[in-house]
């Protein structure tokens, strides 16, 4: 990244950030902008490496924070009006890492509330616009952090994903939006979602920048029981010649958009060309994957937004004279509605009398669903889908018919139920001048080939 | 009584590791100022997760099987949702689906069996004072780990309830679980009991009596419901199922509200700890560091040690495990000295953490039963055993210095007696004597104790005196 | 399955929220939408297939019984609470 060559100053670069990230205020891409902090780290950074001492692999690059990462720098609301008020005392294990390198926060990215939702709109700050359309959605959850990295404020910016809130959004906006192998990088410090799907991922223009962030963040650590031993930074890069790639049948249907559709044959021809093996896969199982993640992630959002009471931190309703009143008041009036429609599903399919038929079935499913992954990577080393079906669409199109909504997240997924890595990637625009994302799969642990392979999908012209 | 009671007991025991069992801090929260044994995981801030403390496992493998339990090798936990302040998270962390303690028994001194149905490993809930019109809020005991022992309703007396949840405390301080601390909660009992007539065959209407923290108040409160209960029934009323409280002052129990109305706790699967798969390898290198329990003292003890002695001694892991190494023919005799005399000293507490050697005791008993000490001056000796200035020294040491030694060898206390009776103030008393007049033997014994500062024995005296004044 | 009024209220005090007249009416509505739709998982045949929790291999994830700084003391804590008396948190009385 640019610091690493040092053609400019660490401050330079913050101020230019946050001089963007303030020209484009009316896009709602920041919930907080760190401008004293960022220069001050800015400054200290300049004064290291004119005194020739060390400094990190990311010394003096400004990055955007998701809303929903712990640390003392502003205020960590996710987007929630719930958590108003929260400064954290603790910061999550990836912004430490990334700090340690001299990464600098210049702000904190809007998101969904919560991030439930895939558009960004469910913010308690309004929603986020478009990077190539003023009036479509920016996708979300992680709707700030993609616009960002797009208008070119920050090199990268973090995310989280636990349907498709990174690739999503990547996709929508035209970047690189990675959502690496469950457990790859530490949970500690970001706001819960669902414990079982949420990962931790980044916003990247490059995949080289990609891997750079991931060989920092990713690694076991001891806050967060889920992580994996590390494997990432000595993943032994595999040769990208000859890669057999799978594309999945099941899915080329009307619901998925004719350019985007277009834009996967090009691919499909572009990785021919180059000597690639091109395999149909049949995945049944996935058409329930939807459903099955509909159940297991408001079961889990439910749980993990218990602890929102208004007791320990964050916002408390004022008018409450009883405890009863207390809670009900602070969770009445500090959820939006997507975050209540999701507690309300998960209370049901876990309340006693549907948790078998539910949550359980939908347990099983998942079991069949990574069958039916681990059997596709037996056949191919890289599977090839779109990320959406459509390209961006506009502001309040979706809003009020919850189900169009979660159908965006049909092929997105079935990835955070089977814990395998997926990597949305730029592949060109529609007529209209919307960017169209695809997604490439990896098994568990190919993070690092995958990253790499991606180039193979980059036109050289 | 035309009806039976059936009783089934919960048994929450607070675990004594050093931390809490989802986060590294101080789980010893007596006596330390509220919520200053809190981490921002106890606190649930947004995005923090737990981390399992490995030896809250261990102890649980030790608990089951002190009660003969079966080690579940697959567990995990579960999410126990409610909605109050004792709870951050808005869910306890429990073993719902798959415990880590399976069936087992715990054996009274009566000899009956209570069938334990599980045990499983949960975080406790913190605390809540209430005042008029608030109350406070302190997390100091959330998530110290606890274990829930689940009996099944094998019980039929406010007796053996009592003698259950007696012997549970001793096996998890056998086991050494526990602090045991009945007075700050460390071991709490919930308590199900219902009455049916003594021929049906089904069970009555259960009440649930919760939070009972003594044995005693255990007992009192099975009685009363007992009562409560057979006059409902009398009266041909239904009893209703409800949760009742005990009041220790009363000696009532009165129904109370229970903390949430809805009652679906919503258990799910706890996304956010790995499963626990243990070996049969695991289990047992903890298994064998139990100590004898309760029930094998009783057998080793068996016509050694009088039985209400041994009860009493059994509630003292650390009288117990001395006694265990003290050679058996001293044994009742060093169990007297622990009950009768340690026992009823005031810094008894204090002692049993510093009991004296296995050796200072056996000289101990063997001077007292070789009578070269009496009873009494052996009473002295093992107390000064205690003495920080003198325990070093012995028990042998300590007898002498103290000149507390008996004579025994009748070689010597004859020229005593001898030197005695050629004392013109005792002739009358020898005349008296052999006129028939028994009782001037003592005082004759007394001019020879005398004679011999206190150090010949009493008995072999007199033996000698009646030889010689035949 | 058919979701009625006095359902999707109380899903809402299992959530410990209450909804407005407005809510009741769209999210209820969004509910049963959304209930059918997840529904449709019976047409999926899972027989004798086990359930996934967790979609990774680990076990036996623990640490060592050892007090460690914690990384936010209880000033810092307790300071994040709107109301706070002798080192506790200040609720209004239970009822």
């Amino acid at each position: 990244m640019k610091i690493a060559n040092k053609t400019v100053t660490a401050e330079r670069l913050v101020r230019d950030a946050l001089e963007k990230a303030k020209h484009f205020s009316d896009y709602h891409i920041f919930t907080f902008l760190n401008e004293e902090n960022a220069i001050k780290k800015a400054r200290e950074i300049d004064r290291k490496i004119a005194a020739g001492e060390k400094v990190g692999r990311l010394a003096g690059v400004p990055y955007a924070l998701k809303d929903n990462f712990l640390s003392p720098e502003g205020e960590t609301t996710a987007s929630a009006h719930i958590l108003e008020g929260f400064v954290s005392p603790v910061t999550a294990t990836a912004v430490k890492k990334l700090e340690d390198e001299g990464a600098i926060m210049i702000g904190r990215t809007n998101l969904d509330a919560f991030a439930h939702g895939s558009s960004t709109e469910n913010s308690y700050f309004g929603p986020t616009h478009n990077a190539f359309d003023f009036d479509r959605v920016a996708g979300g959850s992680s709707g700030g952090s993609a616009v960002a990295v797009a208008l070119d404020i920050v090199e990268f910016a973090t995310g989280t994903d636990t349907g498709g809130s990174i690739r999503q959004p990547a996709s929508f906006n035209g970047v690189y939006g990675l959502k690496p192998t469950y457990g790859c990088i530490s949970r500690y410090g970001v706001v819960a979602m669902a414990s079982s799907t949420d990962c931790v991922g980044f916003f990247a223009q490059t995949p080289d920048d990609m891997d750079v962030l991931m060989s920092i963040a990713s690694g076991q650590d001891s806050k967060d029981m889920t992580t994996l031993p590390d494997y990432y930074g000595s993943a032994e890069p595999e040769s990208t010649n000859k890669r057999r790639i799978g594309i999945i049948k099941d899915f080329d249907n009307e619901s998925v958009d004719p350019e985007i559709q277009k834009a996967l044959a090009q691919k499909v021809e572009l990785l021919r060309s180059r000597g690639h093996e091109i395999v149909d896969l049949s995945m049944p199982s996935l058409k329930y994957a939807l459903a099955a993640y509909y159940i297991i992630v408001p079961a889990e959002v439910a749980s993990n937004l218990s602890r929102y009471d208004g007791v320990r931190y964050g916002f408390r309703s004022k008018e409450s004279t009883t405890l009863n009143e207390l809670y009900d008041n602070t969770r009445s009036e500090g959820f939006m509605s997507e975050n209540k429609r999701r507690i309300m599903i998960g209370n049901f399919v876990l309340s006693s009398g549907f948790y078998d038929a539910y949550f359980l079935k939908a347990a099983k499913a998942r079991t069949l669903i990574i069958g039916e992954y681990e059997k596709a990577f037996s056949k191919v080393d890289f599977i090839l889908t779109p990320v959406s079906p459509n390209p961006a669409f506009k502001l309040g199109e979706k809003v009020n018919d919850p189900i169009a909504m979660y159908l965006e997240d049909m092929m997105s997924v079935s990835l955070n139920l089977a814990g395998v890595p997926g990597l949305a990637i730029p592949a060109g625009k529609n007529k209209t001048g919307l960017p169209i994302g695809l997604q490439l799969v990896g098994p568990r642990r190919s993070d690092k080939n995958l990253i790499q392979f991606s180039k193979e999908l980059e036109e050289n012209d | 009584m035309k009806y039976l009671p059936t009783i089934g007991i919960e048994c929450h025991v607070q675990l004594s590791t050093k931390t809490k069992l989802f986060s590294e801090v101080d789980n010893d929260a007596r006596n330390k100022e509220p919520n200053s044994c809190v981490s921002p995981v106890d606190y649930a801030l947004p995005g923090m997760l737990p981390r399992l403390n490995g030896e809250a496992i261990r102890f649980a493998i030790r608990a089951g099987k002190a009660m003969n339990c079966e080690i579940n090798l697959e567990s995990r936990f579960d999410r126990k949702h409610y909605f109050y302040p004792d709870s951050p998270k808005g869910y306890q962390i429990t073993q719902f689906y798959r415990p880590i303690i399976g069936a087992g028994y715990v054996e009274l001194p009566s000899g009956t069996r209570i069938r334990i149905e599980h045990a499983h490993l949960e975080g406790d809930a913190g605390k809540l004072t209430h005042f008029d019109n608030y109350s406070l809020v302190d997390l100091n005991r959330v998530d110290t780990p606890l274990i829930e022992i689940v009996s099944q309703p094998d019980i039929h007396s406010a007796k053996d309830a009592h003698d259950y949840c007696k012997e549970l405390w001793r096996l998890m301080r056998f086991a050494n679980v526990t602090y045991g601390d009945l007075y700050n909660g460390n071991m709490r009992f919930d308590v199900n009991i219902s009455l049916a007539p003594k021929d049906s065959d089904k069970l009555g209407v259960r009440a649930e009596i919760k939070n009972l923290n003594s044995f005693r108040s255990v007992e009192r409160a099975v009685e009363y419901e007992i009562v409560r209960q057979t006059k409902i029934l009398e009266a041909g009323e239904k009893v209703i199922q409800e949760t009742r409280g005990w009041n220790d002052a009363t000696g009532k129990t009165t129904e109370q509200r229970s903390k949430e109305e809805a009652k679906d706790y919503r258990y799910m699967p706890e996304p956010d700890i790995p499963p626990i798969h243990l070996t049969t390898e695991f289990v047992d290198e903890e298994a064998m560091r139990l100590p004898l329990m309760p029930v094998d003292y009783r057998k080793k003890f068996d016509n050694v040690i009088a039985n209400d002695t041994l009860e009493v001694l059994l509630d003292y892991p650390e009288l117990m495990l001395k006694l265990g190494e003290i050679n058996e023919k001293y044994a009742k005799n060093i169990s007297n000295l622990f009950a009768s005399v340690l026992l009823a000293e005031e810094k008894s507490t204090e002692y049993l953490n510093d009991l004296p050697s296995v050796k200072d005791l056996t000289d101990l008993a063997e001077m007292n039963t070789k009578k070269e000490l009496s009873s009494t001056a052996t009473k002295e000796v093992f107390l000064r055993l205690f003495d920080p200035q003198m325990k070093g020294r012995g028990s042998k040491q300590i007898a002498k210095e103290l000149g507390l030694i008996q004579e025994n060898d009748l070689g010597a206390l004859e020229t005593i007696v001898d030197a005695v009776l050629a004392k013109p103030e005792t002739a009358k008393a020898q005349a008296d004597f052999r006129a028939g007049e028994e009782k001037v033997i003592g005082f004759l014994v007394g001019q020879v104790m005398k004679e011999s500062h206190g150090k010949a024995n009493p008995s072999a005296v007199q033996q000698i005196l009646r030889e010689k004044l035949k | 399955m058919d979701i009625k009024r006095e359902d999707i209220i109380h899903l809402a005090e299992l959530s410990d929220f209450s909804l407005s007249e407005a809510e009741i009416t769209f999210l209820g509505g969004d509910l049963r939408g959304i209930i059918n739709y997840i529904s449709q998982l019976d047409q999926l045949n899972t027989d004798d297939i086990s359930p996934t929790y967790q979609v990774f291999e680990m076990k036996n994830v623990w640490r060592d019984d050892e007090i460690k700084e914690q990384e936010a003391n209880r000033e810092q804590l307790l300071k994040l609470t709107k109301d706070e008396k002798d080192y506790q948190i200040k609720v209004p009385k239970v009822l």
